[in-house]
């Protein structure tokens, strides 16, 4: 099958999938801008994030998604000419570990296990942090629970729609996340209450407990399906525990697991307690000692969502190294530079460069860093990521070059639409009008 | 943990001890120099001889000396070691550890008495992974959680101890007023001064306090001086006795505070949006103070009422997210804003273990009209003007101290890599705790 082929079909996947879901999401009932957008942005060093840069490329954008790239294309008349003057075209960038939009909603503290936290229900779509990451090149984000708890609750994956309504902000598809955490935070929160846990010790029989009482729960509700399928008349449900569901969940590897966790020996245990229980990490955010056992990890197929040089804000991020990433992504695990913060994520562009310097990563490992990279953590590469025919048009025009000091995006386009555009005057945003 | 640091301290003593002196002179050749006072030479010619800056010139134009050691710079690039306007370098190790951070008096906001020299960890892991990435000094300051924290410190990023880095102990005082500084947290916790009128009155008072303070002093000096006369005229030595003064007891508090009050030395002012900057210049009005500005990232709206009061500004941290109402770039723009009003600025990184992306701060005030020569300006010679140590450094000129950076391209860029490091003539080794475990690890 020719590469083109499989491009094809892939695409056709995508879009059955999107109709489906959105077919069952209120996001088809929002205003969508302008999403049936023809366009074709011409003359812009084309950074794909996958196959190279195409200089003096062009990209046609039909129906929300790249529908063409490559040297001299020739789109329809009908679509409308962007003449990029040589600047540098990416994929949107994609922040593989956010906090944003929860009003500060972030941690139920309450408890060391609440995966029946849901971030949708605190999510602040009217956030101006969503516009400032837009503004900085970022398209998508994963809005996860804090660290408090060893396990915390279910993310959400965002577009930075800014302007729009909340659902029509939500990535439609995109899998459902849960966020666990390990070290120090759970035990500084609980511990300085004198509750359990308030060690490490304390931390992993808190999660393993609670694994336990999910696979319990789990047999219980396959029991009950059995008898109910060999139509049983004693077959009595089991009580609904919206917290055990959500671990059983994870158990029947329907959550992607995205792990806090800072020191090797944790990186290592945490990886233990998934095959004890039988599931897959998906990925280690913060990760700060990856470097040290990053063979273990990349046998795993574990990736890592990590800050470029950020150090010593603790005791775990006491042996952090700026080269953690490039070293571990040579042993083969794959990295994603994420944000954890506001600041950070109008910036990742510039902290994804710093592999350059670091280790030495070529431009498009570090590009992969902050798109295609980050897009598989969260189990959307399929859809967005890079510059590919049949993706997402969620692309950003740079101002310099992006993996630099001096990179800043012009305009950032999301599903073909432009939400951004240095150029306008106020907040420029074509899709925001303050007081709206 | 505790036991695997060890190793490293001692490793680390080591470097410093390495780098204790400079073995005749050296020579940087080839390299594109970036002099920051005179412009760029290309293909250039540097000499350290003594730890100064002994020569500079083009190629053709600089005789070698013989024993010099020749280091050959082609293609890369040459600049003045980087100055931070407010760092917190050896005042904390691990932020998240109480023990290990002396940042800050929280027991009342007018702590002028409160030294950073008495607490400056010279051996500080994080002093090394900042200079070899070209920051060879900095203000070192206390935090800025009481209006009056304490005194400043003008270190270099090198040195057998504490007492060769400290280079101006008191060399200025912050004076914050950002309203970070009440205490309006829960309401079982509130306590004075809750409110800015609380700040500010509390401040007036200890200027005001200081004033009666130096009057006494003054009064002291002018009636120890009185007996002197009387003895000319021989009264009688039993009276003499009788009225010798006594000095006002010693207040280290309104004592810390009279440079500043006598204008020999500067006050750092910090305000961020437009009202406190102006509350805080009007108080500094009042008193008389010397100051310069600090921070003011929200001031966007009063840029020209800035330019007016002629004073430098320390601006930054560029990555301060802008409030709500203001557009993503109100702050990345302002270094630029204020150039343009002919406001001399230097920046600050106002961290620590983060101070060694000084340059890319700078760097990215060029993406938002700062041109690219200013912001390496700001981060070298202005700084260095702003906290009076421009004869020794800031530049690449002769006779100043050869605080000098190697690197392999524009200094203000992230790829950027650092590749030699002079201070005071003393090549840094280009070594941290990071690099070690880096190399521990990398051959895994």
């Amino acid at each position: 099958m020719s590469r083109a082929t499989i491009r094809f079909l892939l695409f056709l996947r995508f879009t059955s999938a999107i109709l489906l879901v959105s077919a069952l999401s209120p996001a088809q009932t929002s205003p969508s801008p302008s999403a049936h957008n023809e366009l074709v942005i011409r003359n812009a060093v084309v950074m794909t994030a996958t196959h190279g840069s195409i200089k003096n490329g062009s990209v046609y954008v039909k129906d929300g998604k790249i529908a063409a790239v490559g040297e001299n294309l020739k789109a329809p008349s009908s679509a409308t000419v962007i003449d990029a003057g040589g600047k540098f075209l990416t994929p949107g960038i994609i922040d593989s570990h956010s906090h944003i939009a929860l009003d500060d909603d972030v941690n139920e503290a309450t408890s060391p296990i609440t995966p029946q936290m849901m971030m949708i229900d605190a999510f602040d779509y009217q956030d101006k942090a969503i516009y400032r990451g837009l503004a900085g090149g970022v398209t998508t984000s994963l809005l996860l629970h804090g660290s408090a708890n060893m396990i915390g609750g279910q993310a959400i994956v965002i577009k930075h729609k800014y302007g729009l309504n909340r659902d029509a902000m939500l990535f439609p598809g995109a899998p459902r996340s849960i966020k666990f955490a390990s070290g120090e935070n759970p035990k500084r929160v609980y511990g300085s209450k004198d509750q359990l846990p308030s060690t490490r010790m304390g931390n992993f029989a808190v999660q393993r407990e609670a694994l336990v009482q999910a696979q319990d729960y789990m047999r219980e509700w396959d029991d009950y399906d059995a008898k109910v399928k060999r139509s049983d008349k004693d077959a009595k449900p089991p009580k609904h525990d919206l917290k055990l569901e959500a671990l059983a969940d994870v158990l029947r590897g329907k959550l992607l697991v995205q792990i806090h966790c800072y020191r090797a020996d944790e990186l290592l245990t945490e990886m233990a307690m998934a095959k004890e229980f039988g599931y897959k990490v998906r990925a280690f955010h913060h990760a700060l000692e990856a470097y040290k056992v990053a063979d273990q990890l990349a046998a795993n197929g574990v990736g890592i969502a990590t800050f470029a040089d950020w150090w010593g804000f603790k005791h775990e991020a006491w042996d952090a190294i700026p080269w953690n990433a490039v070293i571990s992504m040579r042993k083969g695990v794959r990295v994603a530079i994420k944000s954890d913060s506001e600041d950070f994520a109008r910036r990742l562009n510039q902290e994804a460069a710093k592999t350059i310097r670091y280790g030495g990563a070529t431009e498009e490992e570090a590009l992969k860093m902050i798109t295609l990279n980050a897009a598989w953590i969260i189990g959307v590469d399929d859809r967005v990521g890079s510059i590919d025919v049949g993706k997402d048009a969620d692309l950003v025009l740079w101002d310099g070059y992006p993996l630099s000091s001096s990179g800043v995006p012009n305009r950032v386009w999301i599903d073909g639409d432009v939400y951004f555009d240095r150029s306008l005057p106020g907040y420029g945003m074509p899709h925001y009008q303050e007081g709206q | 943990m505790k036991i695997q640091l060890l190793p490293a301290v001692l490793a680390c003593c080591l470097i410093s001890v390495i780098a204790v002196a400079q073995q005749g002179p050296v020579v940087l050749k080839g390299g594109k120099l970036l002099t920051v006072s005179h412009g760029t030479i290309e293909n250039g010619l540097l000499i350290i001889e003594n730890g100064k800056i002994a020569a500079i010139g083009s190629g053709m134009a600089v005789k070698l000396p013989g024993n010099a050691r020749v280091i050959d710079v082609t293609g890369m690039t040459v600049y003045p070691g980087l100055i931070d306007s407010e760092t917190n370098l050896g005042l904390t190790e691990i932020s998240a550890e109480q023990m290990s951070n002396d940042l800050l008096e929280p027991s009342d906001e007018i702590m002028p008495h409160m030294h950073v020299y008495d607490a400056f960890h010279a051996e500080s892991e994080l002093i090394p992974v900042t200079r070899i990435n070209g920051i060879t000094n900095a203000i070192v300051a206390p935090r800025n959680g009481d209006t009056l924290p304490g005194q400043d410190s003008f270190v270099q990023l090198d040195g057998k101890s504490a007492l060769e880095m400290l280079l101006v102990r008191d060399i200025a005082m912050p004076l914050n007023f950002t309203g970070a500084q009440r205490h309006n947290e829960s309401w079982d916790k509130r306590r004075f001064p809750q409110t800015r009128m609380g700040m500010a009155a509390q401040l007036r008072q200890a200027f005001l306090d200081a004033e009666d303070y130096r009057q006494k002093l003054i009064d002291y000096e002018k009636k120890k001086s009185e007996p002197a006369k009387a003895d000319e005229k021989k009264d009688d030595k039993k009276d003499e006795k009788k009225s010798e003064p006594t000095p006002p007891k010693r207040d280290l508090k309104l004592e810390a505070l009279l440079p500043y009050l006598d204008g020999k030395k500067s006050i750092v002012l910090a305000a961020e949006g437009p009202s406190d900057l102006e509350t805080a210049v009007s108080l500094a009005h009042e008193f008389n103070l010397k100051f310069v500005l600090n921070h003011i990232s929200h001031s966007q709206p009063v840029l020209d009422y800035v330019a007016a009061l002629k004073v430098p500004v320390i601006v930054g941290p560029i990555y301060e997210d802008p409030k709500d109402y203001e557009r993503y770039d109100a702050v990345y723009s302002l270094p630029a804003q204020l150039y343009k009003r002919g406001v001399k600025i230097a920046f600050a990184t106002y961290d620590a273990h983060n101070a060694r992306n000084l340059p890319y701060q700078a760097g990215f005030a060029v993406a938002f009209g700062l041109p690219p020569d200013e912001a390496l300006k700001a981060i070298t010679l202005n700084a260095a003007e702003i906290w009076g140590v421009a004869d020794k450094l800031g530049s690449l000129d002769v006779g100043k101290t050869a605080n000098v950076v190697v690197a392999n391209g524009d200094p203000l860029d992230v790829k950027t890599d650092v590749k030699h490091v002079f201070i005071e003539g003393r090549e840094i080794p280009l070594a941290s705790r990071q690099t070690q475990l880096r190399d521990q690890y990398s051959g895994q």
